[in-house]
């Protein structure tokens, strides 16, 4: 099953139009930049990534869907599989490793080894104490693609390179599923 | 020999985001549109004379016209099909809901014979399309709950991978990579894009042949 994902990520990946990666970094960066220069409120930063990431999920998620033609997973664990091996792999061209599942198999952690997005980045110290998630775009965009696909997900950062840690850590945390809409009744 | 009468797109949240025919008899929005024509002038209409049944039953070719008919459209829209200031059409709102409420419960009734039901909806009992004898209904839904309806003549047996097409090429292209087309949890956007109306205009030209002389 993850070696059909792998290979589905792969083919997506060879399709799609590429664009200069330094471009992408350096515009993310200043994004930021802006960010904290505007609301100068590391935690109002953070929200605001993640509603920025909300927004590109949501488009993201039929992005995908129209790329590869996959269908609905059967399960939570398939999710992680397709979120890490063909979402990252298709944008980004980085594979997240899955780890730290949690008993009930509601719950993981996507490791990001080499995110390309903190590749020119040092976050001042005040950043640091005052608890900036340098990429919590990530988050948004994984909750809003989920949530197009009936999901309702809370991911956030554990860990992260920039502040410190060895490695960056996302915890995605399943809340419910989504049930689909019914049309209003005739009254 | 592929004859389109017309399309439905329905969102996550049960509501017609678009609709477009291209040879349709007694269509409400040729009603609408003429009736609207007739109060801004552009039409005569003497004292009582009613629209003739002749105007509204030939059926309206539009391929020999640039733009097909489309709804919903509001007052910011470009089409100039239906007049900008044009009110509710309650019949087409009340045929899309009618349309979306067959293919709703098709779907469900065909998921729960398959025992692939789930309250998270989606088509895993295949819904494909349903025949009459006039017309066949296609049906493709997207894990994301968008759905296409699309009526053809009888005898085309498979519009899936038409349908396949205008979802990924054109829909994802045109609509979902808009970033002025609010895609929200709650509220439901209208399709108002004029690149999205031509180029689905295009290609369901391209695949169809019009509707023959007889």
């Amino acid at each position: 099953m993850s070696k059909q994902y792998k290979t589905v990520g792969e083919e997506a990946w060879k399709k799609i139009d590429k664009a200069n990666a330094e471009l992408f970094i350096f515009t993310y960066g200043s994004l930021v930049v802006q960010l904290v220069k505007d609301y100068e409120d590391y935690g109002a930063v953070n929200k605001q990534l993640d509603k920025m990431g909300y927004n590109i999920g949501v488009r993201l998620a039929d992005d995908i869907l129209a790329r590869t033609g996959l269908e609905r997973c059967a399960d939570f664990h398939a999710t992680a599989e397709v979120i890490s091996k063909v979402g990252f792999k298709v944008f980004l061209n980085i594979t997240p490793t899955i780890s730290s599942w949690s008993p009930d198999s509601k719950e993981f952690s996507l490791i990001l080894d080499d995110n390309p997005l903190n590749d020119f980045c040092e976050l001042p110290p005040k950043a640091i104490q005052d608890g900036l998630w340098y990429s919590n775009i990530f988050c948004g965009v994984i909750r809003g693609a989920l949530e197009m696909m009936q999901m309702q997900v809370e991911a956030h950062f554990i860990r992260d390179i920039l502040r410190g840690d060895d490695t960056s850590e996302i915890r995605v945390k399943l809340v419910r599923l989504l049930d689909e809409e019914v049309p209003a009744g005739d009254d | 020999m592929v004859v389109v009468y017309n399309i439905y797109i329905f969102d996550r949240h049960c509501e017609c985001i678009f609709y477009s025919e291209w040879n349709r008899i007694n269509s409400p929005l040729a009603a609408a549109a003429a009736a609207t024509e007739g109060i801004h002038g552009n039409k005569e209409l003497r004292g009582n004379q009613v629209l003739t049944t002749d105007n509204l039953d030939s059926p309206r070719s539009s391929f020999d016209q640039q733009a097909p008919l489309v709804w919903p459209t509001t007052a910011t829209s470009t089409a100039h099909r239906i007049a900008p200031e044009s009110p509710r059409n309650v019949a087409m709102e009340e045929e899309a809901k009618l349309v979306y409420g067959v293919v709703f419960s098709t779907r469900n009734i065909i998921n729960k014979l398959s025992s692939k039901d789930s309250p998270q909806g989606g088509n895993p009992g295949g819904f494909m399309s349903l025949a009459t004898n006039t017309y066949r209904l296609h049906y493709y839904e997207t894990p994301t709950g968008v759905k296409f309806v699309l009526n053809t003549d009888i005898a085309t047996t498979s519009m899936q991978p038409v349908l396949e097409m205008i979802y990924r090429n054109i829909y994802v292209e045109y609509v979902v990579k808009n970033p002025l087309f609010r895609i929200d949890p709650l509220k439901t956007t209208p399709i108002e894009n004029d690149f999205f109306r031509a180029v689905l205009n295009n290609y369901i030209r391209e695949i169809s042949s019009p509707l023959s002389a007889v």
